[in-house]
């Protein structure tokens, strides 16, 4: 018996190294992020490069002057828009996907799949044409609805899965008491599946926040959000590191504040269309 | 006599299965489904049957007036363009090398973390952050982590005294860099994936096997992985679907270069469509992308997935 808990032991103790050796390699380009931020240009880019270095905030203050504080507004604009758009339009939808059986049903699971499926890149430019007839080329109306191609189907999708963990016994009293059909959904299940409705959205905001392919094509002069705008610190023939990191960093804290309260929705968020509905 | 006819009107619902529903039932579904509907149909449907279409005009975002239709001369083009097979193999390359790494180290990892320890909950925590750092900032530090002079990756090949090569300017060496940076936020992603399909494994079937003696090799092998199989499997497609849009760590990681060393077709299109302006052979190469990831997701599934879900 001493032997078998030895072994466990043994077992767990390689399982920890294991771990902690992972969680340097996680560790190393954050770490390069955070010590960069806070380098004076001269440091950032020696040669060899050095770890540890004189502290300085100079690089914040470049962002500031780079417009890049611009970009972080509308990276924040664009966050809360598609957001709240998403979550208006998807939930509903969702709730729907959830109890009923009507027509386009069906359609809307292909659609998980096929957006899913389907890369941005393949009809980005018809959406470009598309957008430049309406005069949504470089607006916030334009990035905000073309950020619901993919994120869209993703809330509708994974607010369809909390709601069918409630019973729908809970509604039917309801509905037998007189409530209608929306003042079931208002009252009695969106209450109930709020805290997943809460981390879809959060999830929702992460990959608003992250979004890259698509204002590079869509966004104008003002509405560049800060994952564009971050990359204008890689010049033609030099790169300001010290920058580009202080900008990182400000891309990063914020997402990471989000993926501790998101925490439990995040898997099921990761693992949407993959299981059967 | 009306009273019954009450009872019926009020409570539709409780009648679950049947397919009669009140017409307040039906209307607020469909109130509350078709926007979403509506807006997927004109952001996403209608522009990928409108790139379809373009694929046989010779579109151009210059001379955009005097388009016209060109028949198959775009597909006629891709078959003779000199470029499309290094463009195929890198994205072949790019797509297997990023689903078999990520998804063997992620399973390594799933493992590991499938642990009942005090305190694996944060490290599990810990293990999600770059899964949600924005890919182009994993690009961008990845960009400063190869580079040659100030880069931390030779810095450090060089104190334990290996080569230290030109990682993003070298042919053969842009293309494990991306798959490196790649598995930095893949090997944690697969991990979660399977950890969740892990904890999902029955611990009394385990049990029952070390209690017949198995090791706990054999427990894996025998025991969880079978159980595991149907995860797996969705794994392995999400990441080969994700792989096959890989942009940020491409675009900003290499550019594609040196050359076109490590251009996955999915930035030949941006590059084609956006870059050189020609819209119409854009739209050829991007059904040549559907195609790819229909046909190879089909055969996924041909060799691996059924069983998988039986």
């Amino acid at each position: 018996m001493t032997g078998i808990r030895a072994r466990r032991v043994q077992v767990e103790t390689v399982r920890m190294l294991l771990l902690a050796v992972g969680l340097v390699l996680i560790g190393v380009p954050f770490l390069w992020i955070l010590l960069t931020a806070f380098k004076r240009p001269v440091d950032a880019s020696s040669v060899p490069p050095e770890i540890f270095s004189p502290f300085t905030t100079r690089n914040f203050r470049d962002l500031n002057q780079n417009g890049f504080v611009d970009s972080l507004a509308n990276s924040a604009i664009l966050t809360v828009t598609t957001m709240v758009c998403t979550l208006g339009f998807g939930v509903p939808a969702g709730y729907a996907f959830a109890r009923g059986r009507f027509r386009g049903r069906w359609f809307l699971g292909g659609f998980l799949l096929f957006s899913r499926m389907v890369p941005p890149v393949v009809f980005i430019i018809p959406l470009f044409l598309f957008f430049n007839d309406f005069g949504l080329v470089g607006t916030y109306t334009g990035l905000t609805l073309a950020y619901l191609t993919g994120l869209l189907p993703f809330a509708v999708w994974m607010s369809a899965s909390y709601f069918q963990d409630i019973p729908i016994e809970l509604e039917e009293a309801a509905r037998v008491d007189g409530a209608s059909r929306a003042q079931a959904f208002f009252r009695i299940a969106l209450p109930l599946a709020l805290p997943g409705v809460v981390s879809v959205g959060l999830l929702i905001a992460i990959a608003a926040w992250s979004e890259y392919f698509i204002p590079l094509i869509l966004a104008g002069p003002s509405t560049t959000p800060a994952t564009v705008g971050i990359v204008s610190f890689v010049g033609v023939d030099s790169i300001n590191w010290g920058a580009m990191a202080a900008g990182a960093l400000a891309l990063v804290v914020p997402v990471f504040l989000a993926t501790l309260l998101a925490q439990r929705g995040l898997l099921r968020g990761l693992t949407a269309g993959a299981v059967k509905g | 006599m009306t009273s019954t006819a009450l009872a019926d009107r009020r409570a539709p619902a409780v009648r679950r299965g049947t397919p009669v529903r009140g017409f307040l039932d039906k209307h607020f579904l469909l109130a509350a489904s078709w926007p979403s509907l509506l807006i997927m149909l004109a952001v996403t449907a209608v522009p990928f049957a409108i790139s379809i279409g373009l694929a046989f005009t010779d579109y151009d975002l210059v001379k955009s007036k005097n388009w016209k239709f060109v028949g198959l001369a775009n597909f006629d083009r891709l078959l003779h363009d000199p470029e499309i097979p290094r463009i195929i193999f890198n994205t072949a390359y790019l797509v297997i090398g990023s689903t078999v790494l990520t998804t063997v180290f992620g399973l390594v990892l799933a493992v590991l973390l499938d642990s009942r320890i005090r305190g694996v909950g944060f490290i599990r925590a810990l293990y999600m952050l770059p899964i949600m750092t924005a890919p182009i900032v994993v690009a961008l530090t990845w960009r400063a982590m190869f580079n040659n002079d100030a880069g931390w990756i030779n810095y450090f090949l060089g104190t334990v005294h290996l080569p230290q090569p030109l990682w993003l300017g070298n042919p053969a060496l842009a293309m494990p860099a991306v798959l490196i940076s790649d598995m930095w936020t893949g090997v944690p992603f697969q991990a979660v994936l399977l950890l969740a399909g892990l904890l999902g494994v029955s611990t009394q079937l385990k049990e029952a096997a070390v209690s017949d003696g198995a090791n706990m090799w054999q427990v894996f092998w025998h025991v969880t992985l079978p159980a595991l199989r149907p995860v797996l499997f969705i794994a392995v497609v999400l990441r080969f679907i994700d792989a096959f849009r890989k942009f940020e760590g491409i675009q900003v990681l290499t550019t594609g270069g040196p050359g076109i060393a490590s251009t996955p077709l999915n930035l030949q299109i941006y590059n084609t469509g956006l870059f050189y302006n020609q819209v119409g052979y854009a739209a050829a190469m991007g059904v040549l992308l559907i195609v790819l990831i229909a046909v190879s997701v089909g055969l996924l599934y041909l060799v691996a997935g059924r069983r998988s879900w039986r």
